[in-house]
């Protein structure tokens, strides 16, 4: 998506002090902001989450200064509903484009560029894996251990050995796959600046 | 809709973009500002992309699931890091010993035992031979260090400085070599228990003087033989030798001393022997 402009300095540390009035908590909600907004895009099935987070960012930057002073409520409410109308449009504009034929789904498949990163994925896999503590390494093991069908009941036998329900052992069991996703994430990107 | 009423198939629906539009909105809404919603959307995020690896969503499902979540190069990469994740779950999960990296040396070398039994008894004796003899180069390694201590005590308690003084808990007594003995028997030696040191007299009655002794005193029957370097002869009317020993190192038995003169190189030039009984 074509941007016009960036915020102004001014109006960046005035959404800073909206999101909160500690810099810092309000720079670590900046953040997850951002995330969060590219993955609200990216559940709507939007071709560009990063860009249109981005263009919210840029559309509120621009508005903050005469919005802050009479806005009541969460601003992040605020950014999702400038983000609600970005994607009306996304739409409106898909609309009117003539296709000449349904856009292709394609699978994810293993390119020769995969091929060469296989061995860094490996290497990197078992690198961060040694990071985690040897708990953590086994719940991840037992959380995949069953597949289809027969997982729904080996994940409630192992929420109960934990004493937690199956939304918590999940949520456990995200934390430490964010954790190791971007251990791994960093060791590979690693890897292509070494190359 | 409440926040305990998003259930785990609304979440999925919310995903997979399958929701009417009122309950998407607020979905949106507590996705952003309830850090607990957000939470479990992401989780179950990751528990659908399992179910794609694993091939288990339907054909809609599917459909839906490739347009929002394996179309960028970076979802793709995701995808990628989550799959190899999984591969690797599932093959430990599958492996004899799912928590290989904990396993213990012994716990493989058992595995390995297991799967080959004709070795047990080889390996077994080596293990039982290499143990005694651990065990006993550790023994030896201790009695040599005792040896060593002892052999710097005796060397202390006879040097010219200590040999000067005249400690209170002290015995002499005079012993005869072996050589003039003739028929005469051993000297008997009992030592009161208060005493804490004997003082043998070793009179050298051969011509040949020499600046330095050494003597090597050595209980019959046991292998061990304490060296007990430096020593002088006095001249008091007789030439003799003194050795001091602690009473505690003599228990009962025969005992043997060889004193060996040396020239000023060092080497031992002639040697005279005693031997006395401990009786108590």
């Amino acid at each position: 998506m074509a941007r016009d402009s960036a915020v102004p300095t001014e109006n960046f540390e005035e959404i800073l002090a909206w999101l909160n009035p500690d810099r810092e908590v309000a720079a670590t909600m900046y953040v997850q902001l951002r995330h969060d907004l590219a993955k609200t895009f990216t559940f709507r099935g939007c071709a560009d989450p990063e860009g249109l987070t981005d263009e919210v960012f840029d559309r509120v930057g621009k508005k903050v200064l005469e919005v802050r002073p009479t806005y009541v409520g969460d601003p992040r409410l605020y950014f999702r509903a400038v983000a609600n109308n970005l994607i009306k449009e996304d739409l409106k504009r898909a609309k009117t484009q003539v296709s000449l034929e349904e856009p292709e789904l394609r699978e994810p498949t293993t390119t020769e560029s995969d091929e060469d990163n296989a061995e860094d994925m490996e290497e990197c896999l078992r690198s961060c894996l040694q990071k985690l503590s040897a708990e953590n390494r086994k719940l991840i093991v037992e959380y995949f251990a069953k597949e289809k069908q027969a997982k729904i009941d080996h994940r409630s036998e192992l929420a109960k050995q934990f004493g937690i329900s199956v939304e918590n052992l999940r949520v456990k069991v995200y934390r430490i796959r964010v954790s190791l996703q971007g251990c791994i994430e960093r060791c590979l990107k690693g890897k292509v600046q070494q190359k | 809709m409440k926040e305990d009423s998003v259930t785990d198939a609304l979440l999925r629906e919310f995903l997979l973009g399958k929701l009417a539009d009122a309950d998407r909105e607020r979905m949106e809404g507590l996705f952003l500002t309830d850090s607990a919603t957000r939470e479990r959307v992401l989780a179950l995020e990751q528990d659908l992309i399992d179910d794609y690896l694993e091939d288990s969503l339907n054909q809609e499902d599917k459909e839906r699931f490739l347009s929002r979540y394996a179309q960028t190069d970076e979802q793709r990469r995701k995808l990628r890091i989550t799959g190899a994740i999984k591969d690797w779950a599932v093959r430990e999960a599958r492996a004899p010993h799912p928590a290989a990296p904990t396993v213990s040396v012994w716990s493989r070398i058992w595995t390995w035992l297991r799967l080959k039994p004709r070795f047990v008894v080889p390996i077994a004796i080596t293990i039982v031979i290499a143990i005694v003899l651990a065990i006993g180069s550790l023994n030896s390694r201790e009695e040599q260090r005792k040896h060593l201590a002892t052999e710097q005590e005796l060397a202390q308690l006879n040097s010219p400085a200590s040999l000067r003084e005249v400690p209170p808990q002290i015995t002499p007594f005079d012993l005869r070599p072996v050589s003039v003995r003739s028929g005469q028997p051993q000297t008997e030696l009992k030592i009161p228990v208060e005493i804490s040191f004997i003082e043998l007299r070793l009179p050298w009655i051969q011509n040949e003087r020499y600046s330095m002794y050494q003597a090597e005193v050595l209980r019959v029957g046991d292998r061990e033989a304490f060296t007990i370097p430096n020593l002088q002869a006095e001249s008091n009317g007789r030439y003799t030798i003194r050795l001091r020993l602690p009473a505690q190192m003599l228990i009962r038995g025969d005992y043997q001393i060889n004193l060996t003169g040396l020239s000023t190189d060092g080497s031992a030039k002639s040697s005279e022997e005693y031997s006395f009984v401990v009786i108590n």
